[in-house]
């Protein structure tokens, strides 16, 4: 070792084609469900210290969400069914805004409804509010028998959702997709066309857990959202696949819990991570997760993570140069 | 790369630091307790210690860094706190996988900790008189609620109820001035029944009733509460279980329906008012 590390650089732009920008200091990012609403956590890490974090998702009205049981575990996983409990738009405007406000790292706001003109609608509510840095858009949530989860599934309501809150809102719009689709790549890139700055990947896949002793379903909602490593390979496939045909960043996420699994979706083509159920068990390692990887990227030679974006993914690196810029996010700014 | 522990080092960092409620505990001492039971002591922070009161638990990783299996955590009430400035103790029962594995680190072992989580029980400023109704590992924050009763001149009686005598919390486990009155289904010990039976002669001279154990006691508590007492007097507490995620209130994975709408009993609780519960 020859002198002194230049410190690798981690911030990452995840709205390159935006005005308003996303610059995050660097890729880490808890997910929707997985993270309250910023507070929660604050005895426990310092969340300033986070690239970003996703808010539990937000709905037109306030829900009191599903009966009990709402979780249970699985191998390597857990399947969840909490039915989006939150206390709607107007009641989530009244609390967080002005507290976010204050805070050094972004919030990023997620929305799911049953309506387009309710995703539009709330978009343009949060556009007025302070605090907020980004709106991810839930197209994707399992759990609601009447809910959103049949846009994510379809292309051209994929499309309609993403139009619509791009319409009503200048803010940076992540469109987070459901691995239930048959044609990922297709709708990621429907999204992309209707105005998305970027996409995030994947929300739980469905699954059930059956009480052999009562015979019947464990979870009230009988299906739930199955999450944790067990998910991973699939998450890192689907990726790979829409990061190597879109043009804008992708937040890849699903059963991440440590550094290696990291490298893994940002090798594949995600500009930066989410952490979602890892969080119940070790929330220290959302920011062990930062250090291990500037310690890795040191070790490795890395002064940057659009070296290693995409690394494994032939796809992606034919976009040429322009296109690359813009699809990891690291444009020169 | 994808070393093993990726929390390790960071936890050890902000043990040193203090502040964070999660962090690392070596187990100081295992006793046996209740037949199959463990009583485990780990050495905690010492701010943290003295944050504990009665009703509070942690969560506790019960697996290796390297394993996945259980993945999430898994909650204890605290049985005792601050007998030593730097130590915890908790009352397991090796039941579920999570369980058998914590009974069977030795000494020396390093427990992944958070917490001390949740609400705790409250003792109105009127009170004298505090009834318990413990059922199997149950007990275990009502020892430390009547613990802290005697100390303050308070009148204890605490029932507990286990399937056989050998169930049973040991009486020398509770400070000698608690009355002390036992139930076994098997009639081995004490009153031959439930626990909620004793109940009804105690009604009369409680200020409040505090109570811990399985779902199937507390609808038999209630019953008998709720047929024998006037009005709303004496109230009860009840410190709920349910399978539970993250422990902070961010997952809402372990919602108790109240009559104010659906609380986590994480945050909310785990001690709930009786008569807000809204049981199915």
């Amino acid at each position: 070792m020859t002198g002194t590390a230049i410190r690798p650089d981690l911030s990452v732009d995840l709205a390159p084609n935006n005005p308003r920008e996303l610059v995050l200091r660097n890729p880490v990012i808890p997910a929707s469900g997985c993270f309250g609403y910023g507070l929660e956590y604050g005895g426990i890490l310092d969340v300033q210290r986070l690239g970003a974090f996703v808010s539990k998702g937000i709905t037109p009205r306030p829900r009191s969400g599903n009966r009990m049981p709402r979780i249970t575990e699985v191998p390597a996983g857990m399947l969840n069914a909490i039915g989006l409990q939150n206390p709607g738009i107007r009641g989530f405007i009244r609390k967080y805004p002005r507290i976010w406000e204050h805070w050094d790292v972004p919030a990023i706001v997620n929305i799911s409804a049953e309506r387009v003109e309710d995703y539009a609608m709330m978009a343009r509510k949060l556009d007025e509010q302070p605090g907020i840095a980004a709106i991810e858009v839930n197209i994707s949530c399992p759990n609601v028998a009447a809910g959103g989860y049949c846009f994510g599934w379809d292309t051209g309501m994929s499309r309609d959702v993403t139009r619509s809150v791009r319409e009503a809102t200048t803010l940076p719009v992540i469109v987070k997709l459901s691995p239930g689709a048959q044609d990922i790549v297709s709708i990621a890139e429907a999204v992309e066309d209707a105005g998305a700055d970027a996409i995030s990947l994947i929300n739980t896949l469905v699954g059930m857990a059956i009480d052999t002793r009562a015979r019947k379903p464990v979870l009230a909602n009988e299906t739930g959202g199955l999450s944790g490593p067990a998910v991973k390979p699939v998450a890192v496939r689907m990726v790979y696949q829409v990061a190597g045909v879109v043009r804008i960043p992708v937040i890849g996420m699903g059963g991440i819990s440590r550094l290696g699994d990291a490298l893994e979706f940002l090798m594949a083509g995600a500009s930066a991570i989410q952490v979602g159920t890892a969080i119940f068990s070790q929330p220290g390692m959302l920011l062990a997760l930062i250090d291990d990887l500037e310690a890795w990227m040191v070790q490795n030679g890395v002064t940057g993570l659009r070296e290693i974006v995409g690394a494994a993914n032939p796809g992606f690196r034919a976009h040429d140069r322009h296109e690359l810029d813009l699809a990891t996010g690291y444009l020169d700014r | 790369m994808g070393k093993a522990g990726a929390g390790t080092e960071q936890v050890k960092e902000r043990n040193q630091r203090g502040w964070s409620r999660e962090f690392l505990g070596e187990v100081t001492r295992v006793s046996p307790v209740m037949g199959d039971s463990s009583l485990i002591t780990f050495a905690a922070p010492e701010g943290l210690v003295a944050s504990a009161r009665s009703g509070h638990f942690v969560e506790i990783l019960c697996r290796s860094d390297e394993s996945y299996d259980p993945l999430l955590r898994r909650p204890y009430s605290i049985y005792a706190a601050g007998a030593k400035k730097h130590e915890l103790t908790i009352l397991v029962r090796p039941y579920g996988r999570g369980s058998r594995w914590l009974c069977n680190q030795p000494v020396g072992a390093t427990l992944d900790v958070l917490g001390p989580l949740g609400n705790r029980f409250e003792i109105a400023s009127k009170s004298g008189n505090l009834l318990m109704v413990a059922g199997g590992v149950g007990a275990a924050p009502l020892v430390m609620l009547a613990t802290e009763a005697v100390r303050n001149g308070l009148s204890v009686t605490y029932l507990m109820g286990a399937m056989t005598a050998e169930g049973l919390l040991a009486s020398q486990l509770l400070p000698g001035q608690v009355e002390y009155v036992v139930a076994t289904d098997d009639g081995s010990q004490g009153h031959h029944g439930f626990v909620t039976d004793l109940v009804p002669n105690y009604l009369r001279w409680a200020d409040q009733i505090f109570s811990c154990g399985p779902e199937a006691m507390f609808r038999s508590l209630r019953s008998v509460v709720l047929a024998n007492r006037f009005g709303s007097h004496p109230p009860v507490q009840v410190s709920v279980e349910r399978a539970m995620a993250c422990g902070v209130g961010a997952c809402l994975g372990c919602v108790v329906e109240t009559r104010s709408g659906m609380k986590a009993s994480c945050v909310d609780g785990p001690v709930f008012d009786m008569d807000q519960v809204v049981w199915s």
